[in-house]
């Protein structure tokens, strides 16, 4: 099938990428940014994501897949329509559904995989279609909405083995278009859900609800496990195993952060609150996450008895999560700010977020970035643990101990084992367990 | 010689006696050209005083007294910082405050640096609680902000923090002051240890009041922190003239703001004690209201007296009360933010000059310090204005109101905007109806509407006088011009009745007999020393 792709960063890519892929001739175009199709075909791409560049890479050489920054050469390329951009750029997307009704000539359908407000399915359509009136022309519009559950890190097998397809359409011609251009990744069992496009719409909101509110409530119960010396992590075990609840996103730590995570729960409330109404549950979920950034801070703040000034602290980790290079919203970028705030000195590492950090931090003094993780420790009075590289799990201990000036771990991501680290001499506090404080 | 026996006052008194006394307000509007003739502006203040029963002569008399009673030399001697306070042997220097380094002179000069220094000291305070990087016992940011203090410690600042209350702020920010400690218990309810900071503030850090509120804040805090030393460094600060009894109540060097014995109290917002008003504007903010009352100062200082506002509005309260026998003063804003400026008022002119004694120490032989009060104006029309329009006796009235609102988005044509865009232009006009009917009485009765007013219960006599106060929008900046005016205005009228007005014995022996009628509460043998009438009260309550 040809496919125009509109939105080149992670989510556009992926999609673009993965059609191509399988067979359908793709046109894909930046919406809204700086990026250069010149760079995109040679696999310069915004985001490192693992296997991206390669996938990108060999789909260009293949043909299938072409950059274009001229949005007429994408509408007249092909009838089917992905836009696959950020939340932020509504806006743009807008431009693009009005130029598609000023310019398309034959059936439309828009496949709307971004996050926007619920209802923008529907209004998309009857803008095209009124568009369409006004020119005279007589062809079928539908837009339909299939929201991406891709997560950074993770995001090709993430659409190419989706646990289920979300598909908000009414018309049956174009579930019909959209089950085949699927069907390469549904291959095993029929996993298309389609419902109403204000429901699929809507299903993206609820899931990164329901997920954010979990972790946000784990953290509170680990946080009050510490009042009573419960080891939090006896807990997960049996709260994990029961069969109502189950494992996924049980781990208690320093909170979620990412671009559009919180901000998509954010649009919500504002939303509803927009309309008179009140979400409250999820506003309580977001501000506690926000303190739940601080969680190492505090810990921290506690120990050294309210005075941090002159303190060395290394912080491992400045992803918002493993595997990927974003600082945005990270729990990293709080703590860092308020240590800084307090006069304490920080040397982090990170092994590919280093740069975005520094974007972020800029001047300011304060903070040292370090290539090597142990030589992060030098001199330290404390380390922080803020995301759980792989490469933290199980380090050369011994070291660690040589370098810091005090053997002192804040672990917010639950990594260590209590005892092993006790074992070693160092003073070990996570979320819900280790140390008291 | 008393200043009544003087030669400008005596010929004021023949002025009036001739006749301008007596005539009504309504008849002085025939005149032509009187509004323009009687009104001043200044920067974004604009004030018609036209709605007086003053003629030219008048004003020229009113101001040959002002210069037999050497106000151009006090105002000099005010502002350069020599001892206007000889009862306190001191200056009373609010002008340094806020000149931030210009336009000063003499001991006012010298003071620069130590002010600039607070400055920044109440600068950096003021960034680390707004950016939530002041942090609680366990390392959450500081939420709340409870502002401990009475009188000058508590009026400045809650009255210019309601006032820019459309301004948001990054921590909420609660008064008390009231020594009964109902404030305080009901508070404390709704507030959180980790989250909140307590401000003592207080210029002797002596206060009875303050004290006593501050020790139940300490114990609310101790039921949750365990340790003292973290309490004192990041649950409080202190705001006083006294370093030494800040230490001694246990506030760190760190969070002591400084101020200094020539601020008088009432005089005091503009001094660290504003540390509310920075935390809630901004310290940008905080300095904008100095630059506003700074060229009010200027204009007080350099202008000549007949464009002087202060120095107009004063002589025409002088004229008012000495000569027209009118002892009463309305303060009446048209916008709710400035409900607290009727309080904040209250303490500066009657504080500053409430008193029957001359500097030299003699018993005055005529009215001083009017009684002030006022309320919002718009609910005080369904309140006293009835007195206002058809009681017994004259009142000075200052109409006060911002010509614009800058609280809505101009260009956003949303219907709750068009909604408030009408209900200022309704207060407006309800602010300008009723001085004009205080001015004119019955004559403001339209021809068609006559007949329905013709009843002795429908009769209103009109001429009173008032003043009409517009600023172009509530702004720190013209916060700041309105606030040193009235504080010019009141030295100006202290000068002309020869009293201090920076002291204020008269509050000093009701603390002194408190203290022992608190003795009394806790031990009733010493109840003998009492009148019959305290001893059957304290009896009362304690049986």
């Amino acid at each position: 099938m040809k496919i125009s792709v509109f939105g080149c960063e992670l989510s556009g890519l992926v999609t673009a990428g993965s059609l191509a892929h399988t067979g359908n001739d793709v046109l894909a175009m930046p919406v809204g940014n700086l990026l250069k199709v010149r760079d995109l075909e040679q696999g310069l791409l915004p985001r490192d994501e693992p296997g991206l560049t390669t996938l990108v890479k060999s789909q260009v050489t293949e043909g299938r897949l072409r950059f274009s920054e001229d949005w007429q050469a994408g509408i007249a390329h092909a009838g089917i329509y992905m836009l696959s951009m950020p939340s932020w750029r509504s806006e743009k997307a807008e431009e693009v559904i009005e130029a598609i009704g000023q310019t398309a000539s034959k059936d439309v359908l828009v496949i709307n995989q971004s996050t926007f407000p619920i209802g923008t399915a529907d209004r998309f359509e009857a803008s095209i279609k009124l568009a369409f009136a006004q020119r005279g022309l007589v062809a079928k519009v539908s837009v339909v909405s299939m929201p991406e559950f891709i997560s950074e890190g993770s995001a090709i097998s993430d659409f190419s083995k989706p646990d289920r397809v979300v598909l908000g359409s009414h018309d049956q011609q174009s579930t019909a278009i959209i089950r085949d251009l699927m069907r390469p990744f549904n291959h095993v069992t029929d996993q298309v859900k389609v419902m109403s496009t204000r429901a699929a719409e809507y299903t993206k909101y609820a899931v990164n609800a329901l997920l954010a509110t979990r972790i946000s409530l784990v953290n509170e119960l680990a946080n009050n496990a510490e009042h009573f010396n419960i080891d939090m992590e006896e807990v997960r075990q049996g709260l994990g195993s029961d069969n109502r609840i189950g494992f996924n996103y049980l781990f208690p730590g320093c909170g979620f952060g990412g671009p559009s995570f919180a901000a998509d729960v954010q649009s919500l409330v504002g939303t509803l609150q927009s309309k008179g109404y009140d979400a409250d549950l999820l506003k309580a979920v977001l501000q506690n996450n926000e303190t739940q950034k601080e969680v190492l801070f505090r810990k921290a703040w506690r120990f050294f008895k309210n005075d941090l000034k002159g303190r060395k602290i290394a912080v491992w980790g400045l992803s918002f999560k493993p595997n990927t290079a974003t600082v945005d919203n990270a729990p990293s970028v709080k703590t860092i700010e308020a240590l800084v705030a307090q006069g304490a000195e920080v040397v982090a590492y990170d092994p590919k977020a280093g740069a975005s950090f520094r974007r972020y931090w800029g001047e300011r003094p304060g903070v040292t970035l370090v290539d090597d993780m142990y030589q992060a420790l030098d001199g330290v009075d404390a380390l922080m643990v803020m995301t759980e590289w792989r490469r933290f799990w199980t380090p050369d201990y011994e070291q660690m101990i040589e370098r810091m000036r005090r053997p002192v771990i804040f672990d917010g991501r639950n990594i260590y084992e209590h005892s092993v680290l006790k074992s070693f001499g160092f003073r070990y506090f996570a979320v819900g367990r280790g140390d008291p404080i | 010689m008393g200043v009544e026996q003087s030669s400008a006052w005596q010929a004021l008194q023949l002025h009036c006696d001739a006749g301008v006394g007596s005539q009504h307000l309504a008849n002085l509007f025939r005149q032509p050209n009187r509004v323009s003739e009687f009104s001043l502006a200044f920067d974004q203040l604009y004030v018609d005083f036209s709605k007086n029963r003053i003629t030219h002569e008048t004003l020229a008399l009113l101001m040959d007294l002002a210069r037999q009673q050497k106000l151009p030399d006090a105002i000099d001697r005010l502002t350069r910082g020599e001892v206007v306070n000889e009862t306190e042997n001191r200056p009373a220097l609010h002008t340094a405050l806020r000149a931030q380094g210009e336009d000063v002179s003499g001991y006012a000069a010298e003071v620069q640096p130590q002010v600039a220094e607070v400055l920044e000291k109440m600068a950096g305070l003021a960034n680390k609680i707004r950016s939530g990087h002041w942090r609680g016992y366990t390392g959450k940011p500081i939420t709340d902000v409870v502002n401990i203090g009475v009188g000058g410690s508590d009026l400045g600042p809650l009255m210019i923090t309601h006032s820019l209350q459309t301004i948001e702020s990054p921590v909420r920010l609660h008064f008390i002051s009231s020594i009964d400690g109902t404030q305080t218990s009901n508070l404390l309810r709704d507030l959180n240890q980790e989250t909140t900071l307590f401000i003592l503030a207080s210029k002797s850090f002596t206060t009875i009041d303050t004290l006593s509120n501050a020790e139940t804040a300490k114990d609310w805090l101790q039921e949750c922190i365990p340790d003292d030393a973290a309490i004192l460094s990041q649950h409080f600060i202190g705001v006083s003239a006294s370093s030494k009894k800040m230490d001694e109540w246990g506030i760190p060097t760190a969070n002591q703001l400084a101020f200094w014995d020539w601020v008088g109290g009432r005089y005091s917002l503009w001094s660290s004690i504003g540390l509310p008003i920075a935390l809630k504007i901004g310290m940008q903010g905080f300095r904008e209201l100095l630059r506003g009352a700074h060229m009010m100062d200027q204009h007080f200082m350099t202008t000549e007296l007949e464009h002087n506002i202060p120095v107009v509005l004063g002589m025409i309260d002088i004229w008012n009360i000495n000569f027209l026998d009118i002892h009463d003063k309305a303060i009446l804003p048209y916008d709710a933010r400035l409900r607290y400026l009727p309080s904040y008022l209250e303490q500066l002119v009657m504080e500053s000059n409430g008193k029957a004694v001359t500097k030299s120490g003699d018993r005055v032989a005529y009215k001083t310090c009017p009684v002030l009060w006022g309320e919002v104006g718009p609910n005080a029309q369904h309140a006293f204005y009835q007195l206002l329009h058809q009681g017994t006796q004259a009142v000075m009235c200052d109409f006060i109101a911002p010509t614009t609102r800058d609280d809505f988005d101009p260009n956003l044509h949303s219907e709750k905007n068009e909604s408030l865009r009408h209900q200022h232009e309704l207060a407006l006009a309800n602010c300008f109806a009723q001085s004009r009917v205080l001015m004119l009485g019955d004559e403001a009765i339209p021809e068609s509407l006559k007949a329905s007013f013709d009843s002795p219960f429908k009769h209103y006599p009109g001429n009173q006088p008032s003043n009409t106060l517009l600023i172009d929008t509530l702004s720190a900046h013209t916060l700041g011009m309105l606030i040193a005016m009235y504080e010019h205005k009141t030295y100006v009228e202290g000068v002309i009745w020869e009293i201090n007005s920076f002291d204020q014995w008269g509050v000093e022996l009701g603390k002194q007999i408190a203290k022992e009628t608190y003795q009394a509460i806790k031990d009733p043998t010493l109840l003998d020393a009492f009148d019959e009438s305290t001893k059957t009260l304290i009896k009362r309550v304690v049986p």
